[in-house]
C-alpha cells in the first residue's frame, strides 16, 4: 500500500494526502496505535516503506484516519496524539455540518437555521417579506433581548 | 514524415533563439482535427444538423465577412503600467470601437518590461524600437498617439481629442488629471456626452486610495489582489505544504485583478453608453478598481464572514464547497476531475475502482461519504483525494482524460502553454491564433473571447503599435494639426 | 428652436450656476464622494431600464453574465428545475452555511452560500421546459424578452426546439447566448467548471510556486475564472444591444469559458509563439519587476486570537520598490546597501538569481517583525507596501465601508446579509449598480411571472405545480 498506510495491528487506515507527501521522506505515526512507520515517497509512490520503526520518534502525524472494518470509525483532524490538527481553518472551531445561525455577525436576524415554517403561496411563490414576528416568534423575542442588551450594531 | 536533420551548435541560450519562431516551427505543429472528424463527434449525440448550423454561423473564419457591433464608437485610452485600461479598451476595440491610446512621449513603461529583464524576448518594430510582449499582446487594434500632459499645449490637445470621444478610459493616480484641469469635472463641461472611466487599484478617494511612492512609483497589481483577500485565500495551506515552500498565500501568476477591473470597466462603459443613447444623452463618471472588482467575484467570502465570522482559508488545488472538484498530481503533471452530484461522483468512482479496487472499499462503501453535502467536510476531501491520487499517480494526463471521458466526466489535464497551443480543441477553433502583424511579424496571441458570434463577432486586427505611430493621422483628422505644426510640437516636447 | 444669434450661458463651457461653480472648486476627493454618493443609488436611474433577460443557467459562469445585467437594472428571470433549483444552491463551504428555506416542500434543505452574488435581483420561476406541455409558456417568455443566456450541453436546447435556430423565428430581436466550456469543435460535449478552465487554459501553469521551490500549480481561489468569463459575456451582450438599436436584429453569441482564462495570460502566448519559451510559475514574485512581491514576516499581528487565520496567517506583506530610487531606499531601510550597489538597474534586479537574493534579504529583515511593523516602516519612509488582507480585515476596512462596496443588506426574504458584490463592480455617477435582494426561494415568482406577466389562469398554475412541471 502507499498513499495510505493500513496498519494491520490496529486495523486503521492512515491517509497521506497527495500534496504534503508527494515527495517526502520521514517517519509517521499511526493514528490508531503507537506504531511508527518510515516512508520514502517519490512522485506519490512508496519508494521505501512503510517500515515499522519500533521505539523511534515520529516526524509527523496523519491529518485523517479511519477504521473501515469497525464501522468506518473516524479519527478526525486534530485528535490529540493521533492526528495532526488542520491549522488552516476559517475558524478555530471546525464543524463540517450546517451551522444553525439565527443572527448575523452584527446581531440581526438571518434565516440560517432549519426547519423554517412554511410561508409560501401557490406553486411555491412568495412575496418580499419575512414576517419574523409571526413565523419565528422565539427568534423575534431573542432579538428584542439582544437589542436591549446592546448586542446589535451597525457593523 | 521524415524529419530534416539540422546542424546546430549550442553554446549559450542565445544560440537557441533562432531555432524557434514561426518561420522555423510554424504553428500548429500538427494540423488541427478536420471538419469531418468533428462532424463525427456531433453525430455521436445526434447533433450533426445543429453542429453544422453552429459551424456555419459561428465559425471565426467567417468573422471578417460580418459587421462590427461597436462601429462608430470612439474610445480614448490613457494610462501607464497597468492592464486595466488596456484590457477594457481592448474588449471594446475588438468589438469594433475605434481606439486611440494616448501615451507620454517617452511611452508607457510597460513597453519596456520583459520577463526577467531579457531584452532578447522583446520585439523590434520597423523603426528599430523594442517593445515588451505584455504590451504588444494587450494593446489591441489601437492607434498610438503621444501627448505630453505636463505641458499646457499637450493638455489643450488632449482636451480637444476628448471632445471627439464617446468613452474615455483613464488610469493615472487619483486626481492627477483633475489637478491638470483635464479630469471628468472639466472635460464633461466641454463634452457632456463623454463617458469617463477611471481605473485603479484601490480607488481615487477613500482612506486607502491609490498612492504613489515619494519617488513617484505607482501601485500596481498585486496591490489590488492583496486588498480584497484574494491572495490570503489563494494557495496551499500549511497543512498540505510547508510554509515558505509553497504553503503560503499566493498571488495570481498574472495581473489578474487588473483584468477583472478592465472587463467590468467595459461593462459599465457600455451600460452607460446604452443609457446615454437610449434615454438621456448624457455621459457620466465611472470608477472601477482592481481590489473591488476582484472582491465582487470572490464568491461569498466576505458574506461568509458576516454569517458566522469565518475567515476563508486556503485549500490549494481543492475546493471546500465541492467534492470532487480539484486537481491532483498524476504521473506527468496534474489532472483536474470534477463531479459532485451523486450521479457524477459515483461515475468517477466507478472509473477509478475498475483499476483500483480498494477505492470502492474505502470510498464507495463509506457511509459517511454517501451524502453529497457531507462530502465537502475536510476529512472527506482528504480521504477522497488521497485515494483518487493513488489511481492518478500511475497514469498520464492523456490516459486519465481518456478513461474519464468514457464516463462523461468533466475532466481535463492541467496544461502548459505549449500544450495549450497544440490541444486539438484549442487549435480547431482556434483559441490561440496567429496573425501577421505589419510591424512585429507573425505573432501568436490569445484570441478574442467574443469572436464566436452569429452577426457581430469580435476580431483582432493588429497587436501593439509603435509609439506615436498614428500621431500624423489622428492630429490631422481630429485636431487639424498638419505636418509642420506637428514637427514644432515635437520639438517642444509636446508630442 | 434656438436663436443662433443669442449666446446662452448653458451653451458655454464651464459652470452654469453658483452650485456648479462650487462643485468645480471642491477638493477632488470630496467631489468624487459627492458624485458617486454611496447609499443614494436608489435616487438615480438604472442604465438598463426596460431590458428583460432570461437566465436558464446553472453554477456561476453563465449566471454571472445575467447578474451583471440585473445589477445594472435589467429585469431578469431565472428559470430553474422544479423543487431542485440550481445545483449551486446545494453548495456551501465545508457544508456549513445555508439560508432557509430552499422551497416549502423541503423544510430541511437550504440554499448554500455558494449561490451568493451570482443571481442577485432576479425573479425566480421553475419550469421543466423540455416537457411539451411547457413549450408554449417558454415561447411566450421568449416573445416578451430581449434575450436569454443558457448553459446546457450543445444540442440540448436544439433537441428541445428552443435553440436560436427556433427562437430567432419567434423573435428576430432576440439575443441568444450560449455559455459553456468549449463550444463547437472536437471537445464540444466536454463539460467544464471554473477549475477546469484554470487548468486547461494554462493559467494554473503560471500560478503558484515553482517546483524547485517546493510548490505546485495553484488554483486561483474561488471560482474566479467562472465569474471573470461571465463578465466578458456581459460585454458581448451589451455590444449586441448597442448594435440592435441600430439594426433591430438579434444575434447568437457562443462563449467558451476555458478560452477566457487563456486571454488573461499576457506575454505567455506570444513568448511561446515567437521563441518557444514555456512560461513557468514564479510564486509570489514578479517576472517583470523587482522588488514587487509578497514576503513572509516573522510575527503574527494577532498572536492571541483563537482563529488560525489571524493567529498564524496574518504575516504576509506586499512590498513594491522596483524603480531605482525606491529600491535604493528599501535597501537602506533593511540595512543592505550592498544590494543596491550590486543591482543598480531594474534589469539587474529582475534576474531570477538576483530576485532570490533580494527577497531572501527582505524576509531575513522581516523575520523578527510583525506584518504591520514591516508595512509601517516602509510606508513611513514613503515606499509602497501593504498587508495581505484577510476577510475580517476587508470587512473592517473603512475604505470599503465609505465607498459602499461592502455593506449590509436587509434582504426581504432572508434577513440580514453582508454583501460584497454589485456595488463593488464599479461606481457610476448617474446610473449606479444596485443590489435589491441576494436571491429568492425556488419558484418564488411563479405566480408573478406565469399569471401576471404571461396571463395563465391560477388553476393552470396549480395544475402544473401538482404535475411537477413548475
Amino acid at each position: 500500500m502507499c498513499d495510505i498506510i493500513w496498519c494491520k495491528d490496529c486495523d486503521t487506515v492512515n491517509y497521506l494526502d497527495p500534496y504534503y507527501f508527494w515527495n517526502w521522506e520521514g517517519k509517521i505515526k499511526c493514528a490508531g496505535c503507537e506504531n511508527v512507520y518510515y516512508v520514502y515517497m517519490i512522485q506519490g509512490h512508496m519508494y521505501k516503506g512503510p517500515d515499522k520503526k519500533p521505539g523511534e520518534k515520529e516526524d509527523i502525524l496523519p491529518v485523517y484516519a479511519d477504521k473501515p472494518n469497525q464501522g468506518y470509525e473516524q479519527i478526525l483532524p486534530g485528535t490529540e496524539g493521533k492526528t495532526r490538527p488542520y491549522n488552516c481553518l476559517p475558524r478555530h472551531i471546525y464543524l463540517g455540518r450546517a451551522d444553525m445561525v439565527k443572527f448575523s455577525a452584527r446581531g440581526r436576524p438571518v434565516r440560517g437555521w432549519r426547519p423554517q415554517p412554511p410561508s409560501t403561496g401557490v406553486a411555491g411563490s412568495c412575496g418580499f417579506t419575512w414576517d419574523i414576528q409571526k413565523l419565528s416568534p422565539e427568534v423575534w423575542e431573542e432579538f428584542q433581548e439582544k437589542l436591549k442588551k446592546g448586542e446589535v450594531s451597525d457593523w | 514524415m521524415a524529419q530534416k536533420i539540422r546542424e546546430v551548435e549550442i553554446n549559450s541560450r542565445e544560440d537557441t533563439l533562432p531555432l524557434m519562431g514561426p518561420d522555423v516551427r510554424p504553428w500548429p505543429v500538427t494540423p488541427p482535427p478536420s471538419q469531418e472528424e468533428v462532424m463525427a463527434v456531433y453525430a455521436r449525440r445526434k447533433a450533426e444538423e445543429f453542429g453544422k448550423w453552429c459551424e456555419d454561423n459561428l465559425r471565426i473564419d467567417y468573422a471578417k465577412d460580418k459587421p462590427e457591433a461597436l462601429q462608430g464608437v470612439r474610445v480614448l485610452s490613457c494610462g501607464l503600467w497597468r492592464m486595466g485600461h488596456k484590457f477594457a479598451a481592448g474588449l471594446l476595440s475588438e468589438l469594433g470601437a475605434e481606439l486611440i491610446n494616448v501615451e507620454p512621449p517617452e511611452g508607457d513603461p510597460l513597453r519596456k518590461l520583459t520577463p526577467f529583464g531579457r531584452e532578447e524576448y522583446m520585439l523590434e518594430d520597423k523603426n528599430g524600437d523594442k517593445c515588451g510582449l505584455d504590451f504588444i499582446h494587450e494593446l489591441r487594434n489601437a492607434y498610438s498617439v503621444t501627448i505630453n500632459l505636463e505641458t499646457e499645449k499637450g493638455r489643450e490637445l488632449y482636451t480637444k481629442l476628448a471632445e471627439h470621444a464617446d468613452i474615455l478610459i483613464e488610469e493615472y493616480p487619483p486626481g492627477y488629471m483633475d489637478e491638470r484641469g483635464i479630469g471628468y469635472r472639466q472635460l464633461s463641461q466641454i463634452n457632456p456626452k463623454l463617458i469617463y472611466c477611471w481605473v485603479g487599484e484601490h480607488g481615487q478617494w477613500g482612506p486607502m486610495k491609490d498612492k504613489v511612492s515619494k519617488f513617484g512609483q505607482w501601485m500596481l497589481d498585486p496591490f489590488g489582489q492583496a486588498a480584497c483577500s484574494f491572495i490570503h485565500n489563494t494557495g496551499f495551506p500549511e497543512d498540505l505544504l510547508p510554509r515558505g515552500k509553497g504553503g503560503d498565500p499566493t498571488r495570481s501568476g498574472v495581473w489578474f485583478a487588473d483584468y477583472v477591473a478592465g472587463e467590468q470597466t467595459a461593462v459599465n462603459a457600455l451600460a452607460a453608453l446604452f443609457w446615454r443613447d437610449e434615454f438621456s444623452g448624457e455621459g457620466q463618471f465611472i470608477e472601477t478598481t482592481a481590489a473591488e472588482a476582484l472582491m465582487d467575484i470572490l464568491d461569498f467570502d466576505i458574506t461568509w464572514y458576516g454569517f458566522n465570522k469565518s475567515i476563508k482559508a486556503r485549500t490549494g488545488g481543492w475546493d471546500p464547497n465541492l467534492n470532487q472538484y480539484a486537481w491532483n498530481p498524476c504521473k506527468d503533471g496534474y489532472m483536474m476531475i470534477g463531479g459532485q452530484t451523486d450521479r457524477l461522483w459515483y461515475r468517477i468512482g466507478m472509473c477509478i475502482e475498475r483499476e483500483l479496487p480498494i477505492f470502492g472499499r474505502l470510498i464507495h462503501e463509506d457511509p459517511l461519504l454517501k451524502e453529497m453535502a457531507a462530502r465537502n467536510a475536510l476529512q472527506a476531501l482528504t480521504k477522497t483525494y488521497t485515494m483518487t491520487t493513488m489511481w492518478l499517480r500511475n497514469i498520464n494526463r492523456v490516459e486519465a482524460e481518456e478513461k474519464l471521458m468514457q464516463y462523461e466526466i468533466a475532466a481535463g489535464p492541467l496544461l502548459y502553454i505549449d500544450e495549450v497551443a497544440e490541444f486539438p480543441h484549442f487549435k480547431y477553433r482556434p483559441w490561440v491564433n496567429v496573425l501577421e502583424d505589419e510591424q512585429y511579424g507573425t505573432l501568436m496571441y490569445a484570441e478574442s473571447t467574443n469572436a464566436y458570434q452569429m452577426r457581430t463577432p469580435a476580431r483582432v486586427k493588429w497587436l501593439g503599435r509603435p509609439l506615436g505611430y498614428d500621431n500624423p493621422e489622428v492630429f490631422m483628422k481630429y485636431l487639424g494639426i498638419g505636418q509642420s505644426e506637428l514637427r514644432e510640437l515635437k520639438e517642444q516636447g509636446v508630442v | 428652436m434656438k436663436d443662433q444669434r443669442v449666446t446662452r450661458i448653458e451653451d458655454l463651457p464651464g459652470p452654469k450656476s453658483q452650485g456648479e461653480l462650487e462643485e468645480m472648486k471642491m477638493p477632488y476627493e470630496e467631489w468624487c464622494r459627492k458624485v458617486f454618493a454611496p447609499g443614494q443609488e436608489k435616487t438615480k436611474p438604472e442604465s438598463l431600464k426596460g431590458i428583460r433577460w432570461l437566465s436558464t443557467t446553472m453554477y456561476i459562469f453563465t449566471p454571472h453574465s445575467v447578474a451583471n445585467l440585473a445589477e445594472l437594472g435589467a429585469e431578469c428571470i431565472k428559470v430553474e428545475m422544479p423543487r431542485m433549483g440550481d445545483p449551486m444552491r446545494h453548495t456551501s463551504p465545508f457544508n456549513e452555511c445555508y439560508l432557509y428555506p430552499l422551497h416549502d416542500s423541503r423544510p430541511m434543505t437550504g440554499t448554500g452560500l455558494g449561490f451568493t452574488n451570482a443571481n442577485s435581483n432576479e425573479y425566480y420561476i421553475t419550469m421543466d421546459y423540455h416537457v411539451d406541455e411547457m413549450k408554449e409558456a417558454f415561447y411566450r417568455l421568449v416573445k416578451l424578452s430581449d434575450g436569454l443566456t443558457e448553459c446546457y450541453r450543445p444540442g440540448t436546447f436544439d433537441r428541445w426546439k428552443q435553440s436560436y435556430r427556433y427562437l430567432q423565428e419567434l423573435n428576430p430581436r432576440f439575443i441568444y447566448v450560449w455559455g459553456g466550456g468549449f463550444g463547437y469543435g472536437p471537445k464540444v460535449f466536454g463539460g467544464s467548471y471554473d477549475i477546469l478552465g484554470q487548468a486547461h487554459a494554462g493559467l494554473a501553469s503560471v500560478t503558484g510556486f515553482h517546483e524547485d521551490f517546493g510548490g505546485h500549480c495553484t488554483k486561483h481561489s474561488n471560482w474566479c475564472i467562472d465569474w471573470y468569463s461571465g463578465t466578458q459575456i456581459t460585454v458581448a451582450i451589451l455590444a449586441a444591444l448597442y448594435w440592435r438599436r441600430k439594426t433591430g436584429l438579434g444575434t447568437m453569441i457562443e462563449f467558451s469559458q476555458v478560452q477566457a482564462a487563456t486571454r488573461a495570460l499576457g506575454y505567455t502566448v506570444p513568448l511561446y509563439g515567437r521563441f518557444g519559451i514555456v512560461r513557468q510559475r514564479w510564486g509570489n514574485w514578479d517576472t517583470q519587476l523587482c522588488v514587487h512581491g509578497i514576503i513572509l514576516c516573522g510575527k503574527s499581528d494577532y498572536p492571541d486570537e483563537p482563529n488560525p487565520q489571524l493567529k498564524y496567517e496574518a504575516r504576509y506583506a506586499v512590498v513594491s520598490a522596483f524603480n531605482d530610487a525606491d529600491f535604493k531606499e528599501l535597501c537602506a531601510i533593511v540595512g543592505r546597501n550592498d544590494l543596491y550597489d550590486q543591482y543598480k538597474t531594474l534589469q539587474d534586479r529582475v534576474k531570477p538569481e538576483a530576485q532570490m537574493v533580494i527577497y531572501k534579504a527582505l524576509e531575513d529583515w522581516a523575520a523578527d517583525k510583525t506584518r504591520s511593523e514591516v508595512v509601517k516602516t516602509l510606508t513611513d519612509a514613503g515606499l509602497l507596501a501593504m498587508p495581505v488582507m484577510n476577510d475580517k480585515e476587508v470587512y473592517e476596512c473603512e475604505h470599503f465601508r465609505q465607498r459602499g462596496t461592502i455593506r449590509w443588506l436587509d434582504d426581504p426574504v432572508f434577513g440580514d446579509v453582508l454583501i460584497q458584490s454589485g456595488y463593488s463592480c464599479g461606481l457610476m455617477s448617474k446610473t449606479p449598480r444596485r443590489v435589491n435582494w441576494i436571491w429568492r426561494p425556488v419558484g418564488a415568482d411563479n405566480v408573478k411571472i406565469y399569471h401576471e406577466m404571461l396571463g395563465y389562469p391560477m388553476s393552470k398554475i396549480e395544475q402544473w405545480y401538482e404535475k411537477n412541471l413548475i
